[in-house]
């Protein structure tokens, strides 16, 4: 058997990316949203597009700290991912692709091959790590023998090593940091310096998407943003929706306050660049852990010393975290600056650093033992749960 | 004159350590949060039957009927706390999720003013935060620093 297609859902606790191996993604928000201007119906997923006032989004996500909690909320998003009004599917006769968390709990394994093949009457099956992806496409693309994978997601940050192509799992770490402390921390700073937007959840995110940048020098950009006048070129404002002309905030050069007085404005100065900070210091908010570039070194340090030189030399970077303009230069200086002089030091930034696994899933459909990674419903029910936990390496 | 004796009465309370680290848990946990406001639809009365896609009642295609997510809520229902102890005892031996989570940083601690972010040198007594001027100090005392403890 071998169809020309399968569906590959990289299910993130922010976004899914969700399509056929055949045709491009889609981004689909992973939650439920409740606005307080529809009293009528929630949004499931990316019905919110349709919302005409997205001010005070109330959230209601399937995952939390990284995990698929709630299945309820997950259940309701499929069943919309999987009809006519997303990218419609019939497992029966198309294989499906599934990406998990690390370490992903075991009761959460069984509940997603139970749900796969006992509801959505799935075919084939492949569990795997969306880092496992991101690595199969990285290696497809550079032939090499070892790769370090940094995924910095919504619920934290992932860094995995892989020697030959398996992930070597003494090496794995975790920050838990990610987009949405991020978020919260911009909301928290935010509502105490100006202006209370902590029931703003959406609007604030598009806020930090829109402004922040991590900084190459930190204490230099510090003294910048504390010069006034012209001498400072981070502060800017941010003009926030008002969901009748603008739907979408933006940020713009400060102007005098006698222009443009009716639009809301938010002013973003050491906000800009400290906000991401925290995913190379996570101890500024009180997170006791290492940042990304300390933790790479630590991980890589915890291989075979043999391999220390091929991991330098193919660290790769997906993520939402990965879109913050500056990100891979200030990974690519401080691993350098942290690795022994005579390692050379390569870091790439995925082209799409959100569909980067998505992508992955795409090659693994092409190699020719994909069907040797599936599980079939057949032999689901020959040899039951057990099964899945032997062949998919989650 | 009466504020200014207020404020030292206050500065004679001092947070001990405990209240301190208590305080600073509270504030991480709070980075983990994924609303700060009530439910906007939580006084309506919603019928069960809502939301439904109108496709599914035109055509039904799946032979089964298909289980709803109330099914699926009570059939896995597992906290995060739960499912954490339960891997303790699946992966008890590391890798596991605990020993993944990187230690903390060999290099030192930074510390920014509570009010405006910048670089700070100085703490509160009371409290324990951290502020880099005078002007920074007093809108730290008369908005957060022991405004919320009892």
């Amino acid at each position: 058997m071998s169809e020309s297609s399968c569906y590959i859902l990289d299910n993130g606790g922010y976004t899914a990316k969700v399509g056929f191996s055949n045709q491009e993604p889609k981004v689909v928000p992973n939650c439920i949203m409740k606005a307080k201007s529809e009293r009528r119906r929630p949004f499931i997923g990316s019905q919110i597009d349709e919302c005409r006032d997205a001010s005070g989004l109330f959230y209601i996500l399937p995952f939390q700290r990284g995990f698929l909690i709630n299945w309820d909320t997950q259940k309701t998003v499929w069943d919309y991912m999987f009809s006519k009004e997303c990218c419609p599917v019939n497992f029966s006769d198309t294989p499906l692709i599934i990406t998990e968390p690390l370490f992903n709990f075991s009761s959460i394994q069984e509940a997603i091959t139970e749900i796969f093949f006992e509801e959505y009457d799935c075919t084939s099956l492949l569990r795997i790590n969306a880092t496992d992806l991101a690595e199969y496409n990285y290696r497809k693309t550079h032939n090499n023998k070892c790769t370090v994978v940094v995924d910095s997601g919504y619920s934290f940050t992932y860094i995995v090593p892989y020697i030959n192509g398996k992930k070597y799992r003494d090496g794995i770490r975790r920050i838990d940091v990610g987009g949405k402390v991020l978020t919260n921390h911009l909301k928290e700073v935010l509502s105490y310096r100006q202006l209370n937007v902590m029931d703003e959840t959406y609007v604030i995110n598009q806020a930090k998407e829109d402004s922040c940048f991590v900084s190459q020098d930190f204490m230099q950009d510090m003294a910048i943003a504390k010069k006034k006048g012209s001498e400072n070129t981070i502060v800017k404002d941010y003009v926030l929706p008002d969901y009748t002309s603008i739907r979408r905030g933006y940020l713009r050069d400060i102007v005098k306050p006698d222009e443009d007085l009716e639009q809301q404005t938010l002013r973003l100065n050491n906000e800009r660049f400290s906000i991401p900070e925290l995913l190379f210091h996570p101890s500024d908010v009180g997170i006791p852990q290492m940042g990304i570039p300390e933790a790479i070194m630590h991980s890589i340090a915890a291989c075979p010393e043999e391999n220390t030189e091929n991991l330098l030399e193919n660290i790769v970077l997906y993520g939402g975290n990965v879109l913050f303009p500056g990100f891979r230069d200030r990974v690519y200086n401080e691993v350098r600056s942290l690795a022994l002089d005579h390692f050379d030091v390569n870091v790439t930034k995925a082209d799409n650093p959100v569909t980067y696994a998505w992508e992955g899933g795409k090659q693994i459909f092409r190699d020719p033992d994909f069907y040797s990674f599936c599980v079939t419903r057949e032999e689901y029910e020959e040899e039951g749960k057990a099964l899945a936990f032997e062949r998919f390496d989650i | 004159m009466a504020g200014v004796r207020g404020r030292e009465t206050d500065r004679r309370k001092v947070l001990d350590d405990a209240a301190r680290k208590r305080r600073a848990r509270k504030a991480v946990e709070a980075l983990e949060q994924d609303n700060f406001h009530e439910d906007p639809h939580a006084d309506l009365v919603m019928s069960k039957k809502v939301p439904k896609f109108a496709e599914s009642n035109e055509k039904p295609t799946r032979k089964k009927k298909s289980k709803s997510a109330e099914y699926y809520k009570l059939r896995f229902r597992k906290t995060f706390a739960q499912l954490v102890e339960e891997d303790a005892s699946f992966r008890p031996e590391p890798p596991n999720y605990m020993s993944a989570q990187v230690p903390p940083s060999k290099f030192p601690e930074r510390h920014f003013c509570a009010v405006c972010g910048f670089p700070s040198n100085y703490t509160c007594i009371p409290c324990g935060a951290r502020y880099c001027s005078v002007r920074c100090l007093g809108t730290h005392l008369d908005t957060r620093c022991l405004k919320w403890t009892a």
